[in-house]
């Protein structure tokens, strides 16, 4: 631990990352990230598409190694004390296949022994999960064969199962029709209220703007700006700021004239 | 894309090129993959070579009974391999999906002349016009110039069938398996079809000696009729004086290919259609408790339990590894079997089952993909990780252990040595784990995460495929010593072969599961990237 993180009440961050670098080949995909994820924030992390929210997060789960940086989550240390940080965390990875050859209730009880879960309580909460996600209890459907809506839901529900204090959702709403999403958000809602920290990754200004305390925007592998809502945001829509901070292109009118 | 220039008229050039240049493109900054190729280019040219050398000695010996024989047989026996190959082991070069180009304005005419002539433009399409040519070669030797130019017709309407008929019966297969479940049962029973190969072929050798060769030549004759062999015999029509044969097999050529194209354009459209999600169909029992439906009655509730039940699973619904346990029960039954009843010692074979069934692991990491998340993110450890992955193995291998001792003891006449014969299974699976683990961990690569069956292996998984040869030969080599203890000990080995021979499998698979274990702690977020597709 060559940064010392204060270890002091509620000062520890949920989530620490400083100077995460991380090159694929030739190309530069995360920069010397930095960035204090406040515990007890909703925390959107937002970027077009490859900037690098996938690999950020990843290595701040410990699923990635950087080359360069550190990773803190609840103030212990991701790739040098691996066990005590994972023990705290519950994960939603975007792009990643789950063990779909098992059954949803299958799948739950793996993760939550995994989890070194007391098999009572996995049974209970596992049951409560599928019944709120609404994935039926006895639905014996191999997870391969579920549509993607629900493997985005039964993912989640792998990653709340051990009740973890910080949540890393990559995409959560991607492919989830409105219904389950509201329920989705109420759920996350009711989970920061009861003191967890959720970060999640997205490119959906609405859903991040209507959800989040915090937000950082990152584009080419650089975080362009973070803090609270408001103070990113300041008095326009966050999808200007968004558009000026990535450097987007605004349509003068002159182009594509004869569309 | 060039594709939309095609108005002017139906042009196959733009395929061809856009598949060169997906060849070429391939290669940037991929060495393992161009090493590959270049691999393939090798193997493809000593195919040619060959075959164009065993085509052409009845020519050069003069024998135009043999030419008959061999041009008809031969031939027939290309377009089978072209037909049963790429569905049992290839696949199909899918460069050009054709789904890719369903949103493209082009005729069905169009399209199939273009993904046709882009499928000649390979390798292996190549090498068989190569090696066919030695056929021409016979032909000219034995009635001169106007023959073999027939016989050249014959040999480029013969590869044009090979091509075609691989082409069409992957797309149909592809296309009826659509569901998951007929695509798993597929790659099962194409996994016993597989297995069976090799006792056909001893089957069809045995027979080949005792046959008389007059019956043979019947059999070439009928081939020769039948699009099958119809386009390697007309040159020799030629050469016989059957001038009035031409005609009629230059018409089951042309009959055969525009059949072929035909059936293939009508697959084709419905692979383009795409696939109609099913995923809806809930099958609904009674709720068990989910750690019941998980562990069952008998494994233990806890992390351990999990990882076994999670693996004895995969083993059972993933049809990579179900077809990897079917091909291993039917080789390790089989193998032994024929040896002793051919009278050799069952020993040796016994080592090699062994073996055998350890290497299934070699790439026990890729198998999921990056499914495997889930256990880093858990941060499980290593030794449990490896442990569960092996006792899962076991769980199905050694009963079939069991079995394969039982049946050789029994065939071979010498049911007294079933005891020894089981020490030195154990022993070689033990070893070949405590080989394959680390392994395992060092060399995990991807596989396909492909919808297709019949799809490739891409790029670097081959190379890493040597390293199971490796592992095989290593056990080989480590239970040497074990071996010769049991042919010097002779009968004192039928007492203490079980329990000496299962020591020795038990210390070597706990010494490799150590170090297993501690590189896996190591490395295992960069397993999970080795295993992750499209790296």
């Amino acid at each position: 631990m060559t940064v010392p993180v204060q270890r002091e009440g509620d000062q520890i961050p949920a989530m620490a990352l400083r100077g995460l670098v991380k090159r694929f080949d030739t190309k530069l995909a995360v920069s010397g990230v930095s960035l204090d994820v406040p515990a007890g924030s909703f925390y959107g992390l937002l970027g077009p598409n490859g900037a690098g929210k996938t690999t950020t997060l990843s290595m701040a789960v410990g699923l990635l190694r950087p080359d360069a940086g550190h990773a803190f989550l609840l103030g212990y240390d991701v790739w040098a004390d691996p066990s005590a940080a994972k023990a705290r965390l519950g994960v939603l990875p975007d792009g990643v296949r789950l063990f779909d050859r098992l059954t949803g209730p299958e799948l739950l009880a793996y993760h939550g022994l995994l989890r070194g879960m007391d098999a009572t309580t996995v049974d209970q909460r596992a049951r409560e999960l599928l019944d709120v996600l609404e994935l039926g209890a006895g639905n014996r459907t191999l997870v391969v064969d579920y549509s993607a809506g629900m493997r985005k839901k039964i993912g989640l529900a792998c990653a709340l199962l051990h009740a973890p204090r910080l949540l890393v959702l990559d995409e959560p709403f991607e492919a989830v029709d409105p219904v389950s999403a509201a329920r989705i958000r109420d759920i996350l809602q009711r989970y920061v209220a009861g003191g967890g920290t959720v970060i999640f990754s997205s490119h959906v200004m609405e859903v991040v703007e209507r959800l989040c305390s915090h937000v950082a925007i990152l584009s080419d592998g650089v975080l362009r700006l973070h803090g609270t809502l408001g103070a990113v945001r300041g008095d326009r829509s966050l999808e200007e700021v968004f558009v000026q901070v990535v450097g987007g292109r605004v349509s003068t009118g002159s182009e594509l004239a004869w569309l | 894309m060039a594709v939309t220039t095609a108005e002017a008229g139906p042009s196959v050039w733009p395929f061809v090129r856009l598949k060169l240049r997906m060849l070429v493109n391939g290669w940037r900054g991929r060495p393992a993959r161009t090493a590959l190729f270049v691999a393939g280019v090798v193997l493809a040219g000593f195919f040619a070579v060959a075959g164009y050398a065993i085509f052409a000695i009845p020519g050069v010996v003069g024998d135009e009974r043999a030419a008959s024989l061999l041009l008809q047989l031969g031939g027939s026996m290309l377009v089978f391999g072209w037909l049963i190959f790429p569905l049992l082991f290839f696949g199909v070069d899918e460069s050009l999906d054709p789904s890719r180009f369903a949103l493209l304005p082009l005729s069905r005419r169009t399209l199939i002349m273009g993904l046709f002539a882009a499928a000649l433009t390979g390798l292996p399409a190549l090498s068989t016009l190569a090696a066919t040519a030695g056929m021409v070669s016979t032909v000219a030797d034995l009635g001169g110039a106007a023959a073999a130019f027939v016989q050249f017709v014959g040999i480029v309407g013969g590869v044009l069938i090979c091509v075609a008929v691989s082409r069409a019966v992957t797309s149909a297969f592809a296309t009826g398996l659509r569901s998951r479940r007929s695509r798993d049962l597929a790659v099962v029973l194409f996994a016993v079809v597989a297995a069976l190969l090799g006792p056909l072929q001893l089957a069809l050798l045995a027979g080949a000696e005792r046959a008389d060769w007059p019956a043979f030549a019947a059999i070439a004759d009928v081939l020769g009729w039948t699009p099958l062999g119809a386009p390697w015999s007309l040159g020799l029509d030629v050469v016989a004086g059957r001038l009035w044969a031409v005609p009629l097999k230059l018409l089951i050529i042309v009959v055969t290919l525009v059949g072929l194209l035909r059936w293939w354009s009508a697959t084709l459209e419905r692979a383009m259609l795409g696939a109609a999600s099913n995923g809806s169909s809930r099958a609904t029992g009674n709720a068990g408790s989910p750690t019941g439906l998980l562990l069952g009655r008998r494994l233990p509730r806890s992390r351990f339990g999990a990882l076994v039940a999670r693996e004895t699973r995969y083993w059972w619904r993933e049809t990579r590894r179900r077809a990897s346990l079917i091909t291993f029960s039917v080789a390790g039954l089989f193998l032994p079997v024929s040896i002793s009843l051919s009278g050799g010692a069952a020993g040796p074979m016994a080592v090699f089952v062994g073996a055998l069934a350890a290497v299934a692991l070699a790439n026990q990491f890729g198998y999921e993909g990056n499914a495997y998340a889930a256990n880093v993110a858990a941060g499980v450890p290593g030794r449990v990780e490896v442990h569960s992955r092996a006792a899962a193995h076991a769980v199905f291998v050694l009963p079939l252990l069991l079995l394969v001792a039982l049946v050789v003891g029994v065939v071979s006449g010498r049911p007294e040595r079933i005891a020894g014969d089981l020490g030195l299974l154990l022993a070689t699976y033990g070893a070949g784990l405590g080989l394959v683990l680390p392994v395992s961990v060092r060399g995990a690569y991807s596989l396909p995460e492909s919808t297709s069956p019949f799809a490739l292996s891409s790029g670097g998984g081959l190379a890493k495929g040597f390293l199971t040869l490796g592992v095989m030969l290593g056990t080989l080599v480590a239970t040497v010593p074990l071996q010769i203890l049991a042919w010097v000990l002779g009968s004192v080995w039928l007492w203490i072969g079980l329990p000496v021979g299962a020591a020795f499998g038990c210390a070597a698979y706990l010494i490799g599961s150590q170090v297993a274990g501690d590189w896996l702690d190591k490395r295992a977020p960069e397993v999970l990237v080795a295993v992750t597709a499209g790296r």
